[in-house]
């Protein structure tokens, strides 16, 4: 074990592995996330991103290996357990309460993690840039997809995590609304001090903002290091000409 | 020795009849995602129907079988696609218009037959026996008859191009449409299907058990029974369920008495939530 | 690059606890307390009677529904706090309404908690077959526990209740018990569901979502089945003193389906839902002199209306129409209001 896991807060996945019967989603992954600290991860779809979130935030059991929080083993708990530890995950698709206003969708978040209103004033700017103080209001189910997906992240960071998950936060989103992620990530990590697990297929936002990556596939982590080397590396380019459909599918989804 | 050979035939077809309305309570539920609260319903009209054209019109028994099987199944047919099918998105409505509609079936045989239980006894009488085992021929009749009826049931279900389009959705809509299967076509046809097969048992089994309006309340409970220890939407698991529950019903009501039968299944159900809340054979539900 | 003034976060609205629908039907149960004063009428006390355990019973039903999870276990829990309270009033001669009460609530409330720990792990339609075959278990050990529970004989002869050591006999104070036993239950009921609805709403809308941000959903789930049952067995508190009897027939597993029908024809949103699907289909039931036999095929024909074209039940197309004629949209699930879009309505 290297220090950095058990420096306070940071996310320790020791070589995990899962499998639904008999199908085997991935095996022996280790990484670290450290406190504060800001790792990616990328991989074709069906590589186990979605998976390792739901098993990091409690949803799945996992086959064997361990997951550390600070110096907390953290699987097999329970996900509120999780979240009340300072874990929190995002949705790949959105995940707001719908039928309820933008304002009830914040309060609930904040009520869920027995937060007070004083994070919201710290959200604020974040939430007047994104557009949701326009929408205080309205019906979050029937705001546009970009501002819904906006509203959950904005959930979970007024929840304040020490521990993000994205899970491809930039999906669905327009080209021109790519940029609220770069906010959104500098935001968490500037203001919050949030450690960030950032599963993303848009490059050019892993490119932009990851000091370093983690690249799944076929159920191992293939390679790791900073983008611009994994990303010229000739086995991660085949893993993902393999799989070069997955953003269009994911969109339309 | 001999009485519990005989209880377990019994048992056995009692077993076969389970699985009749089991399967085609798992068939709808694993299709259509729908709990069909209306199954005792029709199980119950299937009687009636037979009694009607057997007694009252002087068909042939065979005939009136024939004929509950089809006019449930097109009853079944209508309920699916001028009723269920608008609100099948959503599975709290589902459950209420199919308990509407069984609580509808129930006074309409009732307005129609009255509450006395009709003389409907079954055509063929006499016992078959052996040493000192006693099996009436009614029994070994509708024993037969259930067991085609398992066999074609399972024949459709594994051996069909229909049938492999129906596990297909049980298991995964998406991919059964991007099988090229028109999924939805397949709802009323499934509907139908169970609910024949409910009318049929009904036509078969209620000269020997009873014809009233209201035994479709204990044939609803246990197809409950059946399927939460099979596993929902299982079909292996709702067969072997259904022939424990017979078995268990037939032995504990000879050597336990009165209702203690239904406990022990009950208590049985119980302890399958506990260690094993997706059934005997159930899948774990997938989570998206 | 953006030189627009920043947007400052709108004052917060604290919602009030009742909403005016928890008002109405808080008040409509309040007034009956004036009938066994002003009323000799024994067609008039009866009915009041019938519809007050109807509308208290299918409260249990309601506090699910909180959930998006339909129960069919009401009449189990009456049955626990009828024959409790039976069995006290019988074997212990305790009659005293309070002490009563307070085991009618708790004895069904306790027995919830390891069931709840059973069953809600399950989702939708599982809860759903195992509260209905839950129903005939109670009922099957009604039969069997002759000893305890008198079996087809049920629990004959219970002294009346005494309030005060004032004994509460005629039918009248039978009614007035029973609207004592509504009215705690209507307050309970409102003030849970309304104090937890943040949470109730967000474990009905998306509980995924819910638990990712910190919310213990079993806790709130289990309280909830709790507070159903013990709702429930204030319920059959009332039904046993009104038939001065506990007999498995009160509690027969079909009735659960009654009271279901009560909550989703009156409109499954509101407390008053609730209470005005009591009120019209007990009335109706009697009002139409239907017989017994008649009365589910009515309650089919509803439930089957009201899914496919009100969902909103009676209460829900009644408030509807009067948020139209007002000019107004109608709110949110929370008692808000949807504003739209803050610049479309000037400023
Ligand atoms: N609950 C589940 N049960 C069975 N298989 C699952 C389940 N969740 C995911 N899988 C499978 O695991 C694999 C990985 O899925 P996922 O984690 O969603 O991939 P990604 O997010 O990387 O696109 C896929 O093959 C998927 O079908
Ligand atoms: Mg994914």
């Amino acid at each position: 074990m290297t220090t950095h896991s058990l420096s306070a807060g940071a996310l320790h996945a020791d070589r995990i592995a899962k499998s639904f019967g008999g199908l085997k989603v991935f095996h022996d992954v280790s990484f670290t996330v450290p406190a504060g600290g800001l790792l990616g991860v990328i991989g074709p779809n069906g590589a186990g991103k979605t998976t390792m979130i739901n098993i990091f935030s409690g949803r799945l059991g996992l086959t064997s290996g361990q997951v550390m929080l600070g110096g907390t083993r953290i699987d097999g708990r329970s996900t509120f357990e999780i979240a009340m530890m300072g874990l929190v995950r995002s949705f790949q698709h959105t995940a707001i309460f719908n039928g309820h206003s933008v304002e009830t969708n914040l309060l609930s978040a904040l009520r869920f993690s027995r937060r007070d209103r004083s994070v919201l004033e710290r959200l604020s700017p974040l939430l007047d840039q994104f557009g949701l103080i326009d929408n205080w209001q309205r019906n979050a189910e029937v705001m546009p997809y970009g501002l819904q997906k906006m509203l959950g992240l904005t959930m979970a960071l007024a929840t304040q995590p020490n521990m993000l998950l994205l899970d491809e936060p930039a999906a669905g989103l327009e080209k021109s609304e790519r940029a609220n992620i770069d906010t959104y990530v500098k935001f968490a990590r500037e203001e919050f001090g949030c450690g960030i697990l950032l599963v993303e297929h848009d490059m050019e936002i892993i490119k932009r903002l990851c000091p370093s990556v983690i690249v799944l596939d076929g159920g191992r982590l293939i390679a790791e290091g900073p983008p611009t080397d994994v990303l010229s590396q000739p086995h991660v380019i085949n893993a993902y000409l393999g799989g070069s459909d997955e953003e269009d599918s994911d969109v339309t989804h | 020795m001999e009485s519990f050979i005989a209880t377990g035939l019994i048992g056995i077809s009692l077993g076969t009849q389970y699985t009749l309305l089991a399967l085609g309570f798992t068939l709808i539920f694993g299709i259509l995602g729908v709990v069909n609260f209306a199954h005792g319903g029709f199980y119950v009209m299937g009687g009636y129907v037979a009694y009607y054209c057997n007694v009252i019109l002087g068909l042939p028994y065979p005939v009136a079988v024939l004929m509950a099987m089809l006019s449930m199944a097109a009853l079944g047919w209508l309920f699916e696609a001028f009723i269920l099918e608008r609100v099948i998105e959503d599975h709290q409505a589902t459950l209420m218009v199919t308990m509407g509609f069984y609580l509808v079936m129930a006074t309409a045989i009732l307005m129609i037959f009255g509450a006395e239980s009709p003389q409907f006894p079954f055509p063929v009488t006499g016992v078959w026996r052996l040493g000192g085992i006693y099996f009436p021929y009614a029994n070994m009749i509708v024993l037969g008859a259930c067991l085609a009826a398992i066999v074609f049931v399972y024949w459709l279900v594994y051996r069909t191009n229909i049938g492999r389009g129906m596990r297909a959705m049980s298991e995964d809509l998406p991919v059964a449409s991007a099988l090229g299967m028109r999924t939805k076509a397949l709802f009323p046809f499934a509907f139908a299907l169970a609910t024949g097969l409910a009318g049929g048992t009904g036509a078969l089994v209620t000269p020997i058990l009873a014809l009233a309006p209201h035994v479709g309340d204990s044939v609803l409970a246990f197809s409950f029974l059946t399927v939460i220890l099979g596993g929902l939407g299982s079909v292996t698991g709702a067969t072997c369920a259904a022939f424990i529950v017979g078995l268990i019903e037939a032995y504990a009501a000879v050597y336990l008495g009165g209702s203690k039968g239904a406990l022990t299944l009950f208590a049985l159900v119980l302890i399958i939530l506990v260690v094993r809340p997706q059934g005997l054979l159930g899948r774990e539900v997938r989570r998206s | 690059m953006n030189n627009r003034v920043p947007k400052s976060l709108p004052a917060e609205i604290r919602p009030s606890l009742f909403s005016g629908h928890d008002w109405i039907a808080l008040a409509i149960v309040c007034l009956t307390f004036v009938i066994p004063f002003t009323s000799t009428n024994p067609q008039v006390l009866s009915q009041t009677n019938l519809i007050l355990i109807a509308a208290t019973a299918a409260l249990g039903v309601y506090i699910m529904q909180r959930l998006d999870l339909m129960s069919f276990a009401v009449p189990s829990f009456m049955a626990i706090g009828g024959y409790t309270v039976a069995l006290l009033s019988m074997k212990l001669q305790l009659t005293d309404v309070f002490v009563l009460a307070a085991a009618a609530f708790l004895m069904p409330a306790l027995c919830a908690i390891p069931l709840g720990a059973l069953i809600l792990r399950l989702k939708g339609v599982y809860f759903v077959l195992v509260t209905f075959v839950l129903t005939e278990i109670v009922q099957l050990l009604l039969f069997e526990a002759g000893p305890i529970t008198g079996g087809s004989n049920g629990l004959v002869g219970m002294p009346a209740v005494k309030i005060f050591g004032m004994e509460l006999w005629d039918n009248p104070h039978v009614l007035l018990t029973t609207c004592g036993l509504a009215f705690v239950s209507f307050i309970v009921t409102s003030v849970f569901t309304r104090w937890f609805r943040s949470e109730f709403a967000a474990i009905e809308t998306n509980d995924v979502l819910a638990e990712s941000l910190g919310l213990a959903a079993w806790k709130y789930k289990a309280m909830a089945f709790s507070v159903a049952a013990g709702v429930s067995g204030l319920a059959g508190f009332a039904l046993v003193n009104m038939l001065l009897t506990a007999h498995p027939s009160s509690f027969a597993p079909m009735s659960s389906v009654n009271y279901i029908t009560y909550t989703i024809v009156g409109g499954k949103a509101s407390i008053l839902g609730t209470l005005i699907g009591a009120l019209l289909l007990v009335s109706a039931t009697d009002y139409f002199a239907l017989s017994g036999e008649m009365s589910p095929g009515l309650f089919g024909l509803l439930i089957i209306v009201v899914t496919m074209v009100a969902r909103g039940g009676v209460v829900g197309v009644v408030s509807g129409l009067l948020y139209r004629l007002a000019g107004q949209s109608p709110p949110l699930k929370n008692g808000e209001q949807d504003l739209g879009v803050n610049g479309e309505k000037g400023q």
